[in-house]
């Protein structure tokens, strides 16, 4: 395999071009893939130097986060915690401390798995992804950026330059939680985000986004349907919760059954949502 | 086959090596004489080969090794050694917390890097800093003590 340590953006751009190029950044999944035989590139492109691709900032009314942030990274920003806590929590739980020092948002968005962590509260939170190639820029809502098991919208030649979300703001409520069969190092049974924002006691937009229950990380539309315009009562949690398990199609592997899975579903979300809305815990 | 030239410093003295685009800096260090950073699962999932690459402790077996080209690379050598042995790896002796001592320099790494960043871990803290290195042998509990024996020390 050849390497190529790119110096801009515009190099990465066009080394990318070339049959067989692959990016690495924090190689956290392309090295032991590369070693294992799992993936095979004719070229890494190494971006990882590329500082002009990770940044936290808040810019016209969203958080923007360079595709080369690592989780650490996330887990030490003041702004994250304050505008994404549910992002705050999953860098929490991601791995363990030797990977998030270098595991990417980026590449954990373009690995796809359907467990991907830092998914399901980017998905709650509205995210967009944003690709560049040397033709010009797209953005991309993240629920249409997962197309299938491991598969994105990313198109050969393309970078995932950064990720951007809806801040929480101080009319808005989230909660996040995590399913592992381990305290730390543990790909998820289920994981899921929400985020409310509120007017009053009405719910004007929600957000629901899912890990671990279908080929893609997900949102439930009928689970965020179910909250807007409505209060966050009781009732309308448990339609949300009913709703979002309906949504949810697990499969059966070795860390649990599809119908564990689908009852967690319900049982994260009716639990998050009680959280966000400032219920006590059942 | 394409081979880089690439130049880092290991434990404050400067190497170099001719490496392939697909040679881990894990192994290259180990073709360097570093065999003190362990080869394990090479997947990033037990901690054995963990390395300061920056001041950031990482699995050297996720990195390649042209990726670390200019960079400064502390392993446990770098951190103690037998006639001037850091706290840590006293303290780890001294509570037990080696047995057949493989997991024991990424251990020591991982909880350099965890002291350099909070001088005054809870054990929670210290619980979390080394959650990423696989032991299978101490059950970690001495592990644990042990660092924050060192913590304490450290803090004077």
């Amino acid at each position: 395999m050849d390497y190529v340590r790119a110096s801009s953006v515009e190099e990465a751009l066009q080394a990318a071009q070339a049959p067989g190029a692959a990016f690495v950044a924090g190689g956290t999944n392309l090295v032991p893939d590369i070693l294992f035989g799992r993936r095979s590139a004719a070229v890494a492109v190494d971006i990882s130097r590329l500082r002009e691709l990770r940044f936290i900032e808040e810019r016209e009314g969203r958080i923007r986060i360079g595709a080369l942030t690592t989780v650490t990274d996330l887990l030490e920003s003041a702004l994250i915690r304050r505008e994404a806590p549910p992002l705050c929590a999953s860098a929490f739980e991601f791995a363990g401390p030797l990977v998030r020092n270098r595991a990417t948002i980026g590449g954990n968005l373009l690995d796809a798995s359907p467990a991907a962590d830092l998914a399901p509260p980017l998905l709650a939170q509205d995210g967009e992804a944003e690709l560049r190639s040397a033709q010009g820029g797209r953005r991309v809502p993240l629920q249409d950026f997962f197309l299938g098991y491991r598969k994105t919208a990313i198109r050969p030649g393309e970078l995932l330059c950064a990720v951007s979300l809806r801040p929480l703001g101080p009319s808005g409520r989230s909660a996040y939680e995590k399913l592992q069969l381990r305290r730390a190092m543990a790909i998820s049974v289920v994981s899921a985000a929400v985020a409310l924002w509120m007017e009053g006691e009405t719910c004007r937009e929600a957000g629901i986004g899912m890990g671990a229950v279908a080929p893609v990380p997900c949102r439930s539309a009928a689970a965020e349907a179910a909250l807007r315009g409505r209060p966050v009562g009781e009732a309308e949690i448990g339609a949300a919760a009913a709703a979002a398990r309906e949504e949810a199609r697990p499969i059966d592997d070795v860390r649990a059954s599809a119908q564990y899975r689908k009852r967690m579903c319900e049982v994260l979300v009716r639990r998050l949502l009680r959280r966000a809305a400032g219920l006590p815990e059942r | 086959m394409e081979r880089y030239e690439v130049t880092f410093r290991v434990n404050g003295e400067a190497r170099r090596a001719s490496v392939r685009g697909q040679d881990t800096l894990l192994r290259v260090l180990r073709d360097l004489g570093h065999v003190e950073v362990k080869t394990s699962c090479e997947a990033g999932d037990c901690g054995a080969c963990a390395v300061l690459l920056d001041g950031e402790a990482v699995n050297a077996c996720l990195v390649f090794a042209a990726q670390a080209d200019g960079c400064e690379i502390v392993t446990v050598r770098g951190i103690g050694t037998e006639a001037n042995l850091h706290p840590i790896q006293r303290q780890i002796v001294e509570k037990g917390g080696v047995q057949c001592g493989f997991c024991t320099p990424g251990i020591v790494v991982a909880a350099k890097a965890l002291l350099d960043r909070n001088p005054s871990p809870s054990f929670e803290d210290i619980r979390r800093g080394l959650a990423g290195n696989l032991c299978r042998c101490t059950g970690y509990q001495k592990l644990f003590e042990a660092i924050a024996a060192a913590a304490e020390e450290m803090r004077g």
